[in-house]
């Protein structure tokens, strides 16, 4: 487990050294202390994508997680007929892999084919979902779409296992349906929202494939649009694979810091039930 | 304890690794031609299947098996280079583009084809293209093809307006804003901000020369007054609205192709094809003319360019040589590439009498390999080279410019920023490297 995290801290702190135009006369690895990370950090576009990244999981983790709990009580309180199916129709999507689902919102959001953007302009709206200032929402969409119904499950899965006699007793004490939310089900779920937040924030942060598909759409996604894609274009495109363990451990860093800080969060403020 | 010594063991194979990686790599063993060889080869030039069909009838001892695989930079040079990383799982030959080479060259991936043959056979190759593929004494590739560049534009929708084929790029500009003008919805053409490659061609067409090689230092000279002209051109249009910015080579482009919301294209031989494809529709409407012109000398440029490797590790580097040669010099395999619309040989002579000497019904019966782009394709500044970290910069130019896009800063910063991290990119790479040219 430790071996590839290992090998990505040594290659971030080798650099290579090569005599000759094309290294004719040799290379050789040196070890170059925190000049890649000194590198990351100094590059404004590196440093920008984290920032995205970041404003990305602070609008995205509490949608992602309330509505997934929305969903979940909203099942859960249903009567039996349907339930089967919704349930299933929201778990779907999480059944199209990223890559195939960023095609289908790719093709939902290009101008021209767009029945939304074309819905969009019959009303007189200019909807542009790849510009600037909208694609990371656009992004934020279909992360949603596909995760919400996983999220979901995972939350009805807990609200299962509550024990059918504290809603016997809560009705005998004249609870109502939002009294019963409030004060059975949303407490005694609460694990299960953290670990839903905790793998909320780690994959928001990863935030890889969608950008990379979406990319050769939208003139907004750059080559370094999220760390992911920063440290995979330097890794593939451009050999530095010194730079791209340096950008890996730095977000390894970010994502460990706020699934803890999150998780700290939690416990230090939490009323366990 | 315990721990410890096994992360230290750990950190000392790692090491050990990341040292053989660099530097043991087998050379490709020449063995004799007559005896059995089976070579995989990576390439993604439609046509391609058909003539390596064709090989493999006529030569049963060499079987070469292709695995068509997305464009380079796609993920294909990606792959190519971790496996060269890895020391197996590369093919015995791949396609490569001229401006990648200089990078395979530098990670010690290809095989050097002048003692295998090239050094005779190389007089079958057009000069500049063979020096796309030359570095010092070694032949690192067999060229292939190059993008002499033209300029299609509807000729329909442009005569409508009372608009020639503008022979300079002021009267481009001026044709951009008539169409503009006439129809809001119709722009002359695109700059497809993450395509800095095709912004490179005009560089090259204006004068300008990037890259050099004094000695053992790489010399860049992207901030050229002749690049930021380039720029600041194409920064005007944008900034008076007059052309689009979205991507080319994407749905929402191919749909304006179709629809005539774009109505002309700077671009290369092979992008006849690529129209011809992706709106058939418009069939007969375009033309070609000869590039727009910066002075009255007629200069012209070249995007894209590719050429066969053999890279290293290699089952049989002799037989992977004879192929890749037969490849771009056989008048049956040209013909079959040129169906497929690979671009301009690399081969000498191999206009007259071939394929791409009629008229194409796409073209409105124009003969446009005849007339516009032979004398491109002599026009083109030949002396223009690549640099080990030519990726890099295309990224950089990328990015850059699509921050203009989304209105942060313009093409003219675009270029200069990518200067300044193309050095860097060089040093990186531990290599000697200074401004200017």
């Amino acid at each position: 487990m430790v071996l590839p995290l290992v090998y990505a801290i040594y290659e971030s702190v080798t650099g290579i050294q090569r005599s000759g135009a094309f290294g004719q006369g040799g290379s050789s690895p040196v070890f170059v202390g925190l000049d890649n990370y000194i590198t990351a950090l100094g590059a404004s576009a590196f440093v920008a994508s984290l920032g995205r990244v970041l404003l990305f999981a602070v609008v995205q983790v509490p949608v992602m997680i309330i509505l997934a709990t929305a969903l979940a009580l909203l099942l859960d309180a249903a009567s039996a007929w349907g339930v089967r199916f919704f349930r299933s129709a929201y778990f779907l999507p999480y059944g199209v892999p990223g890559v195939i689902a960023s095609i289908l919102w790719g093709f939902l959001y290009t101008p021209g084919l767009s029945p939304l953007v074309n819905f969009g302009s019959a009303l007189g709206l200019n909807l542009d979902f790849l510009g600037g200032g909208s694609i990371l929402w656009s992004i934020a969409n279909i992360v949603t779409w596909q995760y919400a119904g996983y999220n979901m499950l995972v939350i009805v899965a807990q609200l299962k296992s509550i024990d059918a006699d504290l809603f016997e007793a809560a009705s005998i004490d004249g609870a109502n349906a939002w009294q019963v939310i409030t004060r059975i089900k949303l407490p005694l779920i609460r694990p299960a929202i953290v670990l839903t937040t905790v793998f909320t924030i780690i994959g928001t942060i990863q935030l890889f494939a969608e950008p990379l598909v979406l990319k050769p759409l939208s003139s907004a996604i750059t080559s370094s649009f999220t760390p992911n894609l920063s440290a995979y274009n330097e890794a593939f495109a451009n050999n530095n694979y010194n730079l791209a363990a340096a950008e890996s451990v730095l977000l390894a860093l970010v994502a460990c810091a706020f699934s803890f800080g999150f998780l700290k969060l939690v416990t230090r403020g939490g009323s366990p039930s | 304890m315990k721990r410890i010594r096994t992360i230290a063991a750990v950190v000392a194979v790692a090491a050990v690794f990341a040292t053989t990686a660099c530097t043991s790599t087998p050379p490709g063993s020449s063995s004799d031609p007559s005896e059995k060889a089976n070579l995989t080869f990576w390439s993604w030039v439609p046509g391609v299947d058909k003539a390596v069909d064709l090989w493999n009838k006529e030569n049963p001892n060499i079987q070469v098996k292709l695995e068509q695989t997305p464009a380079g930079s796609s993920g294909t040079y990606a792959k190519m280079y971790s496996a060269l990383k890895a020391g197996k799982g590369a093919p015995d030959l791949a396609q490569i583009e001229y401006q990648e080479l200089p990078g395979f060259v530098l990670e010690n991936g290809l095989v050097d084809l002048k003692p295998l043959g090239m050094g005779v056979e190389s007089s079958k190759f057009v000069d500049w293209q063979l020096g796309q593929s030359t570095f010092g004494d070694s032949v690192y590739a067999v060229p292939q093809a190059s993008g002499p560049m033209g300029l299609y534009y509807r000729e329909d929708i442009f005569s409508a307006l009372g608009l020639k084929a503008p022979a300079t790029w002021d009267e481009y500009a001026v044709a951009a804003k008539t169409i503009h003008d006439a129809n809001p919805a119709q722009y002359i053409n695109t700059f497809a901000p993450g395509n800095s490659a095709w912004f490179t061609a005009l560089a090259w067409q204006a004068g300008a020369k990037w890259f050099g090689l004094d000695g053992d230092t790489w010399t860049v000279n992207i901030d050229s007054d002749t690049t930021l002209k380039v720029a600041s051109y194409w920064d005007k249009l944008r900034e008076a609205g007059l052309i689009k910015t979205e991507p080319d080579f994407a749905n929402g482009w191919y749909s304006d192709l179709q629809n005539g919301n774009i109505v002309a294209w700077p671009s290369a031989q092979w992008g006849g094809s690529i129209l011809s494809g992706n709106a058939p529709t418009t069939a007969g409407k375009w033309k070609v003319a000869p590039l727009p012109q910066w002075d009255s000398t007629y200069a012209s440029a070249n995007w894209g360019g590719s050429s066969t490797a053999v890279l290293k590790g290699t089952s049989n580097a002799q037989a992977a040589e004879k192929f890749a040669v037969w490849l771009n010099t056989d008048p049956q395999s040209i013909s079959l590439l040129l169906a497929g619309g690979y671009g301009w040989p690399a081969a000498k002579n191999a206009l007259a009498g071939s394929t791409l000497d009629k008229p194409e019904e796409f073209l409105g019966g124009q003969n446009a390999n005849k007339d516009v782009f032979k004398k491109s394709d002599e026009s083109i500044n030949t002396s223009w080279g690549w640099i080990p970290t030519t990726a890099n910069t295309y990224t950089h130019l990328n990015d850059g410019f699509q921050a203009a896009v989304e209105g942060h800063g313009t093409f003219v910063d675009a270029v200069k920023a990518a200067q300044t991290a193309t050095i860097a990119d060089l040093e990186a790479k531990g290599l000697k490297v200074r401004a200017g040219d």
